[in-house]
């Protein structure tokens, strides 16, 4: 459990100077009135085996351009004893231009009786650089028993002159039975307030009083858990977040977007200026002959060759000064330099591929590693990756080479299946990048094995990664040496079977290309693979089923699953049995098609040999947390499957009978 | 760094020494002496200095195309002033060879409130171009906010410096000084790290007329040259990497270091030569911080006043302890050695490992029952019978409390027999899921330093029986005629295996999530599973053993082969390890966690229409370190699988590394076993 049990972020950005400090704090001693049933209280229903709650937490912020304020209060109910570590208290700050004040804490037992604290509050240095300290001021309730109620309360005093876009932390890692937040804006500026994650249930929207007050109350606000396989946490953690401008806001999405999109294209537009350099170079890539398709894939080879800076080592202030890197300002600067950031070589892409006649666009991408973009929301932010989208034979193609190793034809998978738009000087119009086929991103297993009299499997195995397997795979080591590759691949085969394996890898593995499927070769040993049950042998069929051995266990699920890509995994592996023995029975063949899943196993006897054809095919992408009982018994079919086993019959003991 | 006894189990690190502060120096003549500090020779702008440049072609030492980099040149020049403080400068230069040693280039220098870092500076000799210089205006600085695990504040700081360019080719270096005001007269060097080192050295200044006591561990004893002036060198050359393994023992096991204790002339303090002394020296900050206050005499009338037996005394005091007193740690100077006075820590009813030794032994004394420190580090296997007194060993602290006579409760495991103290009982109060009379493993068998009245003495923590912690697992289950396994499973945990899912379990939010480890047991051992009903008790008692019941239906838990039915009599529960299944030869011994007795019984009754055609065989397999024991009878129409699996010596050579992975495989293969079933009166 996180020890911070302030639900606050702070600092983000200084929006204006003013002048003359006023400085007025919220404090006393007064403390908010305790219901005496939280006093008796041992658990809450709504939060079952709970270790603590926030029965109540407030914030109130007070932006005035002088003595700025926030008051926080924060009243925590003991339920275990695993829930006393929540009096563990620590505020971060940032001590140039912040002040924690007026800390005051306090136990409340459940007869009722009161311990104040009056112990040291620490100030703790977290970080200090050259221009900046990070602190947190840091203390412990005293008497703290399961039963007992802590509360504190304290305030931030942020520096004169400055006002700081605030934040509400509504999701905490504790369920809350209330919380009450406030905020007195900053009249001068214009404030926007966002809840980009929804609010919890029966929770109104901040609204703004008579008063000219934001205001909002939430209860029985669920405890935030992860899990595996769960969308970017800020698509689920609740909280309101809020931005001044000195300019004002657009409260229409579709003008502000307008807006944004005529930007995004005039910086573009001007970025792929030098048209005549530009097809300068494209005139040395491709021949005007060649088929829109071919001259497409010529650009993209040649852009993936220049040296992309966005994923080379981080390099200190001094190394990039000795490097002496020219600057970057257009395509042509890319394609003369032979260097630029992602940013840079996707947008060079384009000018390449409009260069070379063909109808191109600019577009600007959301990534759901780390959100699923909302229009509504208005954040610039959520629409900063750019990509190209282009025509050809009719068929709407998506590239981002600047992401590097990204196969042709292919998006990273943060980027497919995302909302986007296609800049035009228009102010551009919306798209929604494809979303692959399972095809497109292949793991196959290509096994050639021996079993021996002891029950041990023993030969090679070629792993071939293609699509985005291959591309994840390259950019993962693309900093590595052979050595640091080696390892990697082979603990990669080793964690696709359940049982002890040797492994070496025996080839050379193409770790530069973009293109070509990323084919890795072994020789495997797997002693003791084959068990004994009196006269005959049995050998398991999921050779490399460890993966969906632990996959969705679990039968409770609080969130959707959120897969990255589809794929595809493909095994075929051939065992030759030692000399005289025989195959007394195989597995059944299963197809479970699940539409969007599917798992095929066909074990074949071939004689002395038995040939095992195992697919698991997932086209998935964003599972509601509704169909997650399907989506765990089709994992449970894959490993009953995986879980068969062929029936042998030794030679010794065959000859016997 | 690991100076404070502080609980915390750090995984394997070599124990950094800058800030050894936490070794106060007790009062000390006031002899002046001028110490003159070699002088740091000043870079030119961006240049490494010329000690380092004279590196840039020293040859290196013996590695393998694995190693990351190679520490070209290690120094260390302590000077120690007649007042007791110290002065260190710390050279460092690393070639690095490979992509992976890049992290090399990110220096963390730790320290605390009695140790001032007066310089530090860094630098790159590219293979190409000219040097990179970092100054101490570069440097960053990072405290800890660890508040997880108790720890609420410590002194505890890090410098932290990033030198340029930190490439294959390249050659990084960097120089510290600082000053230190150490709490006990001894020093640590640690030659040895985790990549190979050519050249390490190591220079004491001592004042005129001092001496000092130097003990190596894990290497052989190595002269030092004397330069005159009471000064002393030590150099060791090519010195191997420590590669790190899964369950190997801590750094103080395994890595080369020499212990030096320093003695001034004229008597006085001195760096600990004897465990008494070592002793003696805690028992002085236990001054003063024992004392009973009234709350205190009341809160132990009040707890015991309905124990009528020694015994039922202790067992109250040791469950306030554990339940209301609650684990915070505030390590300020001494403060990392030494308690809060008993009262303090009573009237806020939290302390960190020191604290809560310290009350529970006042309360003890208060129903007549005395105790007694017990330094010991967290991790067993750094501290050796052969090892001296150093207090970088230890980082935590329990209690021996002297049991009165007659007591023979069973529930009193971890006892020895003290010859002037009597028998002793070891326990942790820190600790809130092992019971009173119990020990955790990671403690059994450790050595440990016991403060005694007059002083100290090393002693060899209990180990207890293996039956003492387990896993009792039993299954009465059903196959039917379609595959389908269903029935209910009894699982009861003792001792470690107890305190683990007890721990697992602490910080789960809600209780549809106390099942999660079953589900996660179960989907280890089968493919389809669906779990209709389940309890968990004595989850908050850990007196009593931890206990898990649960029903469930497996689908297709029986795999059809013809008209054959194939069935795992090992239904639930994995002891086989892939530990030993490396490409590289084992180099250190494996440590267990503590011993261990586990023990399942399933028992399936067979669809009718089946009979058992074959069985897997029986298992035997007998070696020093452990057993394992396996069976499959047919009983009727039930097939009645049991086995038990048990480690009994908690340290494991390297002689017998061979012999462990045998073990493993062997049950590997029993864990796979198959009963097959045919059709009656085939």
């Amino acid at each position: 459990m996180s020890f911070r049990r302030i639900p606050l972020l702070f600092v983000l950005i200084m929006v204006c100077l003013l002048c003359l400090p006023t400085r007025k704090t919220i404090g006393g001693d007064d403390w908010l009135p305790i219901d005496p049933a939280d006093l008796k209280m041992t658990s809450e229903p709504k939060a079952p085996g709970a270790p603590a709650i926030y029965l109540y937490r407030q914030v109130d912020r007070k932006d005035s351009g002088r003595a700025n304020t926030e008051h926080n209060y924060v009243r925590i109910k003991i339920l275990k004893e695993e829930g006393r570590e929540t009096a563990n208290v620590a505020i971060p700050y940032l001590s140039d231009n912040t002040k924690i004040v007026n800390i005051r804490a306090r136990t409340v037992h459940a007869d009722g009786s009161v311990v104040n604290f009056d112990g040291k509050v620490f100030d703790k240095m977290i970080e200090k650089t050259k221009g900046t300290k990070y602190k947190a001021k840091v203390f412990t309730v005293p008497d703290v028993q399961v039963g007992s109620i802590v509360e504190y309360r304290f305030n931030y005093d942020f520096e004169d002159g400055y006002v700081f876009s605030s934040y509400w932390a509504i999701s905490d890692d504790l369920f809350t039975r209330k919380a009450v937040f406030s905020l007195v804006p900053y009249p001068e500026f214009a404030l926007r307030w966002e809840w980009p994650a929804g609010l919890p249930a029966g929770t109104e929207p901040p609204k703004i009083g008579t008063d000219k007050i934001v205001r909002m109350t939430a209860t029985d606000i669920p405890a935030f858990q992860a899990e595996d396989f769960m969308p970017p946490e800020n698509e689920l953690k609740y909280r309101v977040v809020f931005i001044y401008s000195e300019d004002g806001f657009e409260m229409d999405p579709a003008k502000f977007w307008r807006k944004f999109g005529k930007k995004e294209n005039d910086r573009m537009e001007s970025y792929l200026g030098k048209k005549k350099e530009l097809e300068a170079a494209v005139s040395q890539i491709v021949s005007p002959a060649d088929p829109p398709d071919v001259k497409l894939q010529k650009i993209y080879a040649h852009v993936e060759q220049l040296r992309n800076l966005s994923f080379e080592t981080r390099k200190s202030e001094q190394e990039e000064k000795r490097d002496k890197l020219k600057k970057v300002d257009n395509a042509a600067d890319v394609l003369k330099n032979g260097y630029g950031s992602g940013y840079d070589i996707t947008w060079t892409f384009l000018g390449l591929a409009r260069a070379a006649g063909l109808e191109s666009y600019g577009v600007m991408l959301s990534r759901r590693n780390e959100y699923f973009f909302a229009q509504t929301r208005m954040n610039k932010r959520e629409l900063d990756s750019n990509a190209v989208l282009v025509k050809v034979n009719g068929k709407e193609l998506y590239f981002d080479p600047g992401s590097m190793f990204v196969p042709y034809g292919l998006l990273p998978w943060q980027e497919s299946s995302v909302k986007g738009m296609k800049l035009d000087k228009e102010g551009g119009s919306w798209i929604q990048t494809p979303l692959p086929d399972s095809s497109a991103s292949q793991i196959q297993r290509a096994a050639n094995l021996k079993l021996d009299d002891e029950g041990t499997l023993q030969g090679t195995v070629k792993l071939t990664f293609t699509g985005l397997e291959a591309w994840s795979r390259r950019l993962r080591e693309h900093n590595e040496d052979d050595e640091a590759r080696k390892k990697y691949l082979e603990e990669e085969l080793k964690s696709y079977v359940s049982a002890a394996i040797e492994a070496e890898l025996t080839n050379q593995p193409d770790w530069k290309s973009t293109e070509p499927p990323l084919v890795a070769e072994y020789h495997v040993k797997i002693p003791g693979w084959v068990s004994s049950a009196g006269r005959r042998a049995l050998l398991p069929v999921g050779i490399f089923a460890a993966p969906e051995k632990q996959i969705f266990a679990h039968a409770d699920r609080v969130y959707p699953i959120c897969f990255a890509y589809p794929y595809q995994k493909k095994d075929d592996v051939t065992i030759e049995l030692p000399g005289g023995w025989t195959v007394s029975s195989v597995p059944a063949s299963l197809d479970k098609d699940a539409k969007a899943a599917e798992y095929v196993l066909k074990v074949e006897d071939k004689k002395n040999q038995v040939h095992i054809l195992r697919t698991v095919r997932s086209d998935l992408f964003l599972v509601p947390k509704d169909t997650y009982p399907a989506l765990r018994t089709f994992y449970q079919i894959v490993r009953s499957g995986d879980d068969q086993q062929i029936v042998l019959q030794p030679g010794s003991v065959a000859a016997t009978h | 760094m690991t100076n404070r006894l502080s609980c915390s189990q750090d995984p394997l690190q070599p124990r950094t020494k800058t800030g050894t502060a936490a070794l106060k120096a007790v009062a000390f003549a006031a002899i002046v002496v001028c110490v003159f500090l070699p002088a740091i020779p000043k870079a030119e702008a961006a240049d490494a200095p010329a000690w380092m440049h004279a590196l840039a072609s020293a040859p290196l030492p013996k590695h393998d195309e694995k190693t990351e980099a190679v520490l070209l040149f290690s120094e260390e020049i302590l000077i120690v002033q007649p007042n007791g403080r110290t002065k260190e400068i710390d050279r460092t230069v690393y070639r690095i060879l490979r992509p992976g040693g890049r992290h090399f280039g990110k220096v963390e220098v730790h320290f605390d409130g009695e140790t001032r870092i007066t310089h530090i500076h860094g630098w790159c000799i590219p293979a190409q171009g000219k040097d990179y210089e970092v100054k101490d205006k570069d440097v960053t600085e990072n405290g800890l906010l660890g508040l997880q695990g108790g720890e609420l504040f410590s002194d505890h700081r890090v410098k932290v410096m990033e030198i340029p360019a930190p490439d294959p080719g390249n050659i990084i270096g960097y120089e510290v000084e600082h000053e230190d005001r150490p709490y006990v007269l001894q020093d640590e060097w640690s030659f040895q790290g985790t990549v190979p080192v050519a050249l390490a050295r190591y220079t004491l200044q001592l004042p005129a007329g001092w001496e000092y006591k130097a003990v190596w561990l894990n290497h052989p004893e190595t002269a030092p040259t004397s330069a005159g002036n009471n000064q002393w060198v030590w150099e060791l050359k090519d010195i191997p990497e420590i590669t790190r393994e899964d369950s190997m023992p801590p750094w103080h096991g395994v890595a080369g270091m020499m212990l030096v204790a320093f003695i001034p002339s004229g008597g006085g303090a001195h760096g600990f030569l004897t465990w008494s002394e070592m002793g003696a020296w805690q028992s002085g900050l236990l001054q003063g911080r024992l004392e009973a206050s009234p709350e205190i005499k009341q809160k132990v009338a009040e707890l015991t006043a309905h124990a009528t037996t020694p015994m039922a005394k202790m067992l109250a005091l040791a469950d306030f302890m554990q339940k209301d007193i609650r684990y915070v740690g505030i390590w300020l100077g001494i403060g990392g050695w030494q308690p809060h006075a008993a009262p303090e820590v009573f009237s806020k009813r939290y302390g960190d490992c020191k604290d809560k030794a310290a009350l529970l032994s006042v309360m003890l004394r208060e129903v007549g029952i005395q105790s007694y420190y017990v330094l010991i580090d967290s991790e067993r296997g750094g501290v050796t019978p052969s090892i001296s007194p150093h207090l970088g060993l230890f980082d935590h602290v329990i209690l021996a409390i002297r049991l009165p006579d007659g007591i023979t409760d069973p529930r009193l495991l971890a006892t020895i027999q003290q010859p002037n103290l009597g028998k002793l009982l070891i326990f942790d109060p820190t600790d809130e899921l092992t019971p009173f009379g119990s020990l955790n493993g990671a403690l059994q068998a450790s050595y440990a330093l016991l403060v005694t009245p007059d002083g100290g003495e090393l002693t060899q923590m209990p180990q207890l029986p293996p039956s003492t912690s387990g896993t009792w697992r039993t299954a009465k289950l059903r196959l039917d005629s379609q595959g389908a396994l269903r029935g209910e499973v009894q699982d009861e945990r003792l001792g470690d295996a107890a305190w683990w899912q007890r721990g697992e379990l602490r910080n789960v939010e809600k209780d549809s999530d106390r099942i999660k480890p079953i589900e996660q047991l179960m989907a280890r051992s089968m493919g389809s599973f669906e779990i209709s009903k389940a309890t968990v008790t004595n989850l908050q008692d850990p007196m009593l053993p931890f206990g898990y019941q649960w029903s469930f239906t497996a689908q297709n838990y029986g795999k059809f082969a013809g008209n054959l039915l194939l069935v795992r009599p090992r239904v639930l529960g994995v002891e086989s390890s892939g530990l030993l299944e490396t490409k590289e030869p084992r180099k250190y011994p494996v440590e267990f966690p503590g011993p261990r007795h586990d023990h399942d019984t399933f028992e399936i009754t067979l669809p009718a229409g089946y009979e058992v055609d074959e069985l897997p065989p029986p298992t035997d397999a007998d070696y020093s370190f452990g057993s394992y024991h396996s069976k499959t009878v047919a009983d009727g129409n039930v097939l009645r699988y049991t086995r038990t699996y048990e480690i009994k010596q908690l340290s494991v050579p390297i002689s017998q590394a061979d012999d462990l992975k045998k073990f493993f495989r062997i049950i590997g293969n029993d864990e796979r076993g198959t009963a097959v079933l045919k059709p009656a009166g085939h």
